[in-house]
């Protein structure tokens, strides 16, 4: 498959880095840990799930177990590979410099984060 | 159910993608709709997955499209053929039908369109050139008329000018009118003497025989099948051969009433006695003579008649106003004559000789205006030419080759454009086939005046030409006498 831009990193993508940084998961469970770590807010359907999940195979951030791992064979499980990882802080970082601008520029009401 | 409907789905996905996670997004499905129960939770369900459907397919084949895009170029660069595979899958025998099918269909369709278009078009375009023919019978008439006599018989012009009705064929043309319906057997004997004429006659043979090739293969092709009169068969054939040949003169003419059988060049003795009575009675269709206000010369000629009979007419009228400081041709009534008579007064303007340029074709030696002519004191004043649509044949060649030699101003409207340089064929009585034979080279353009007719240097109405062409022989003489005050 081809090579898809992750410059700049789409939502989607990013949230399934962030949903496999604790553990690996198989496509419902990011699909689950995102809707949790979002509070609900984004609930990835099926097409949007595996084509952002083919991208993030593409470029190396994340990976595909062995099958052997027992359970369901029709259910492939991803890891979250080095580079996936150091992508993933980066773009938190950037989030959080662009976050620092918005508090100085006093966006928020009242004082919180 | 909710399974089936999603896996149908499932299948707007590009190939390549549907086979890798396929499996996956129906298990993902089936894990969702274990998980959420009740109304709300699936109707939540069915509109996220229609949302993601409506979003991720056109994305998926967008990708599939531009990951191809930059690999074209390296397949190309080798310059060996190259197949690009969008599916993996080889298509499946039911697909490869349903394409043969449709391929089947629309090659079907356009054929059967071709057809029919392609008739109607033909049929329309010679409808659309007809009304020239029938509308205003005068001008073909004409053209058969002079066309006819050949060498430029200034008879016709002659008698047309002195507004006599002396040319039967122009007085019974409104005939033509009347659409007269033509049968298979007659047209394809005016094609095959229309391509026997341009094979045997034109002047360059090849092209010629090249032509006469056009018309019998658009014959077998059914293409006249669509010109159901004389006049459109005319027109039509007129076409062929032009667009063969690219040359304006080659004419098929059409005539209701019957041609004469014998297109004699020149004058019976009987028809030489009644063009001389007529001359002597029209003064050589030499309207007016006069010297206007401010000096200046005018003469208005109706045609241009043959030196043989007018000749010490004309040379007295000319010599009348060879005192003058500017000269006025009023050819606004003048249809045309005898080519040695437009060379002979246009002698008058030129200090040598120069090229007189005839599209008819005459000999080098008369090729060459006779220059000087003893005596006359015209070769240096300002010449104005009124010209009108009426102003044809002889008149547009006077016109055209003083314009084209920058020894007149012309004032009025564009002429008729008849150059008809064709030499008569008669086919039958109905038919014929205008053919130059000789070539004539045009020092000027590629093309006369034939059709387009002369454009004047001051358009104005007709009726406006004499005051007009007065104002600026009067502002010549004034910047004159400026120019030599100063000095």
């Amino acid at each position: 498959m081809p090579k898809r831009k992750l410059d700049p990193l789409p939502s989607a993508a990013f949230q399934i880095l962030l949903s496999l940084a604790d553990e690996d998961r198989h496509g419902y469970g990011i699909m689950r840990k995102v809707e949790e770590q979002s509070g609900g807010r984004v609930r990835l359907g099926p097409g949007t799930l595996y084509s952002s999940v083919q991208t993030l195979l593409d470029e190396k951030l994340i990976e595909e177990l062995d099958p052997s791992a027992g359970d369901d064979s029709r259910r492939r499980t991803y890891r979250l590979t080095a580079s996936g990882r150091r992508l993933a802080r980066s773009e938190a970082e950037r989030l959080a410099d662009l976050l620092r601008i918005a508090r100085a520029r006093r966006i928020f009401r009242g004082d919180y984060v | 159910m909710s399974e089936k409907i999603y896996a149908l789905l499932l299948r707007l996905y590009p190939a390549q993608f549907r086979k890798r996670y396929g499996e996956e997004a129906l298990q993902l499905l089936r894990d969702r709709l274990r998980d959420e129960a009740g109304f709300p939770a699936r109707l939540r369900l069915w509109l996220d997955m229609v949302a993601d459907l409506a979003i991720s397919v056109p994305r998926e084949h967008r990708a599939l499209r531009s990951a191809l895009a930059p690999a074209a170029p390296a397949l190309r660069a080798d310059g060996m053929p190259s197949f690009r595979v969008l599916e993996e899958e080889p298509p499946r025998p039911a697909t490869l039908m349903v394409a043969g099918l449709l391929s089947a269909a629309g090659l079907v369709a356009f054929f059967v369109l071709i057809n029919i278009a392609g008739a109607r078009f033909v049929s329309r375009a010679a409808q659309q050139q007809a009304p020239p023919a029938t509308t205003a019978p005068a001008r073909p008439a004409a053209l058969t008329a002079e066309a006819t006599s050949g060498g430029g018989n200034p008879a016709d012009a002659a008698t047309a000018a002195a507004g006599k009705p002396g040319n039967p064929r122009a007085g019974s043309s409104d005939q033509s009118v009347s659409i007269a319906a033509l049968d298979p057997a007659e047209r394809h004997r005016v094609v095959t003497a229309v391509a026997d004429d341009l094979s045997q006659f034109y002047f360059d043979r090849e092209k010629g025989q090249q032509a006469a090739g056009v018309v019998l293969r658009q014959e077998r092709l059914g293409a006249d099948r669509a010109a159901t009169t004389g006049s459109l068969l005319a027109t039509l054939l007129t076409g062929q051969i032009r667009g063969a040949t690219d040359d304006l003169h080659l004419i098929v003419e059409y005539s209701a009433p019957a041609l004469p059988k014998q297109p004699g060049t020149a004058l019976s003795p009987d028809g030489l006695a009644r063009y001389r009575a007529l001359m002597h009675e029209t003064h050589c269709t030499i309207e007016k003579v006069a010297v206007l206000p401010g000096n200046v010369g005018y003469i208005k000629l109706n045609s241009f008649p043959e030196p043989a009979v007018c000749e010490p007419q004309i040379r007295q009228a000319m010599g009348s106003i060879d005192n003058t400081a500017a000269v006025i041709f009023d050819l606004r009534d003048n249809r045309g004559g005898d080519p040695a008579m437009t060379a002979l007064i246009a002698a008058y303007l030129f200090p040598k000789p120069v090229y007189w340029y005839n599209p008819r074709g005459a000999t080098a030696a008369e090729s060459w205006l006779s220059s000087p002519v003893s005596g006359s004191r015209l070769t240096n004043k300002p010449v104005y030419i009124l010209t009108s649509v009426l102003t044809l044949s002889g008149a547009e060649q006077f016109s055209y080759d003083l314009k084209m030699l920058h020894r007149a101003t012309l004032v009025g409207e564009t002429t008729g454009g008849a150059a008809h340089a064709g030499v008569f064929h008669r086919i039958d009585d109905h038919f014929g086939i205008g053919i130059p034979e000789v070539r004539v080279v045009n020092p000027y353009s590629r093309h006369d005046w034939e059709v387009v007719g002369v454009t004047p240097d001051v358009r104005v109405q007709p009726a406006q030409a004499l005051v007009t062409a007065q104002r600026l022989a009067q502002a010549a003489r004034n910047g004159a006498h400026t120019a030599s005050a100063q000095r």
